[in-house]
């Protein structure tokens, strides 16, 4: 996936990921954030996040180490430990084929509710979100019944809980830990 | 009579080591750790150690912010463990220091000599761990641990970041011991949640923690929450978790061995 550079507003490592989508949000950004995990030892190897704003709303996810789009990129984003993320102001026109891409796209307050944990931003995301993404902000599920409805998705949860213990095995190798037989 | 006493007779062949984590902070990992080391003290012999050694907070809530030798000292080669050992709450407390230049001169293979040295003499070691998994000191609580006990808020990355902890200890061949659900605002939907969440843990769930000033009222009085407050109900809740946290008999085999042969030092 192909984003002109954008001109970059703000880089920092952060431990909460509220506070990015919140930036977006509140100075109305229209552009993308790049977010990678802040302390790893595979940078290369496992790609970055990328989410798309129009007006501060978030609009696509993707992940470049997993080729993964729209929900499942979250899950990909969504990393333990601190992030490093850049914002970056881009114009509308530059990102309209991206945002046209329907597997790519997310409801306007699931980063916020997947990512962040924080209810009250995914509200105030979908506030703004512009009329003709109204419909899908009213059917995103907020709060703990968000918490459940992603605790309903045996598939989402076994696959996150798959790619860690791959990860795990792999890094044990680069660490120098000796795993127990199986 | 046995001609050979073990080492681990010293403690009465008994020990187990918890690692505290969350894969994200704010959880509320070491209000956890020390609230459960204080619950677990009344009938066990407890020593809580600081090994989130890059953001250390445990001198905070213990009140040992003045503490002269800490964890730092230890791991840069500088201090035998016993001086960083401070007799708190009905405890032994290993706090760990917060200067950058303690941290960078700190060597983290060391802990697995300190948790050694201490397993000798203690019935339970609580590690607070970081809130991490990108590097092999960040994962090393994990990998000492016997069982972990995994600090969650009820929130998607928390959980989400719980399950990617609970698979690298599994992984590393370190059980789960259960979750606690942390600072929960809101309990209408906290049973089906719990609920939820256990089918995927290895652990029941230990109990479920009400957000309460009295956790920050505590923390503000370099207290552990069972000092400070100790009928809140939060500390009802971390005393009920601990109950549940049956502490282990280990097998008698030389304690020290055990953790000294958890991973294999090779930097080469």
């Amino acid at each position: 996936m192909n984003v002109p550079q954008g001109d970059l507003l703000r880089k920092r490592v952060v431990t909460d990921l509220a506070t990015p989508l919140a930036q977006a949000l509140d100075a109305a950004v229209t552009g993308y954030a790049r977010l990678e995990p802040g302390d790893t030892l595979l940078l290369d190897a496992e790609g970055v996040g990328v989410i798309t704003f129009e007006e501060g709303v978030p609009v696509v996810a993707y992940h470049t180490g997993t080729d993964s789009g729209g929900t499942d990129a979250l899950d990909d984003i969504a990393v333990a430990g601190p992030s490093r993320v850049a914002l970056y102001e881009l114009d509308g026109d530059s990102l309209a084929a991206l945002h046209d891409t329907p597997e790519l796209r997310v409801p306007p307050g699931l980063p916020a509710e997947r990512l962040a944990g924080d209810p009250a931003l995914a509200e105030r995301t979908r506030e703004a979100a512009p009329e003709s993404r109204r419909r899908a902000a009213e059917q995103e599920q907020t709060g703990l019944a968000a918490v459940e409805q992603f605790l309903e998705d045996g598939d989402r949860i076994e696959n996150i809980r798959e790619r860690a213990h791959d990860q795990a095995e792999t890094r044990a190798e680069e660490w120098g830990f000796d795993l127990p037989e199986t | 009579m046995p001609a050979f006493i073990p080492e681990s007779e010293a403690n009465g062949g008994m020990v187990e080591v918890f690692a505290v984590a969350s894969g994200k902070g704010g959880t509320g990992k070491t209000t956890s750790t020390m609230a459960l080391g204080m619950a677990l003290a009344s009938e066990h012999d407890v020593t809580v150690i600081d090994a989130d050694t890059g953001m250390a907070n445990m001198l905070f809530h213990a009140g040992l912010a003045d503490a002269d030798t800490t964890l730092h000292d230890v791991l840069a080669g500088e201090a035998a463990v016993e001086a960083a050992v401070y007799e708190r709450f009905g405890m032994s407390v290993v706090p760990c220091g917060t200067s950058l230049s303690g941290f960078q001169q700190a060597e983290p293979d060391r802990l697995r000599t300190v948790v050694a040295t201490l397993a000798a003499e203690t019935d339970v070691i609580l590690l607070d761990s970081p809130a991490a998994l990108g590097s092999r000191s960040a994962v090393l609580p994990i990998v000492l641990a016997d069982r972990i006990v995994v600090v969650l808020q009820p929130t998607i990355p928390s959980l989400s970041d719980g399950l990617k902890v609970q698979e690298y200890a599994t992984t590393y061949g370190t059980g789960v011991a259960g979750v606690l659900f942390n600072r929960v605002t809101e309990d209408e939907a906290i049973d089906r949640i719990a609920t939820k969440t256990e089918q995927y843990f290895e652990g029941e769930t230990l109990a479920t923690v009400p957000e309460s000033d009295a956790v920050r009222d505590a923390r503000r009085a370099g207290e552990p929450l069972l000092a400070h407050a100790p009928e809140s109900a939060p500390a009802a809740a971390y005393r009920k978790a601990a109950a549940r946290l049956a502490v282990r008999d280990r097998p008698v085999d030389p304690v020290a061995d055990r953790f000294r042969s958890a991973v294999i030092p090779d930097h080469s």
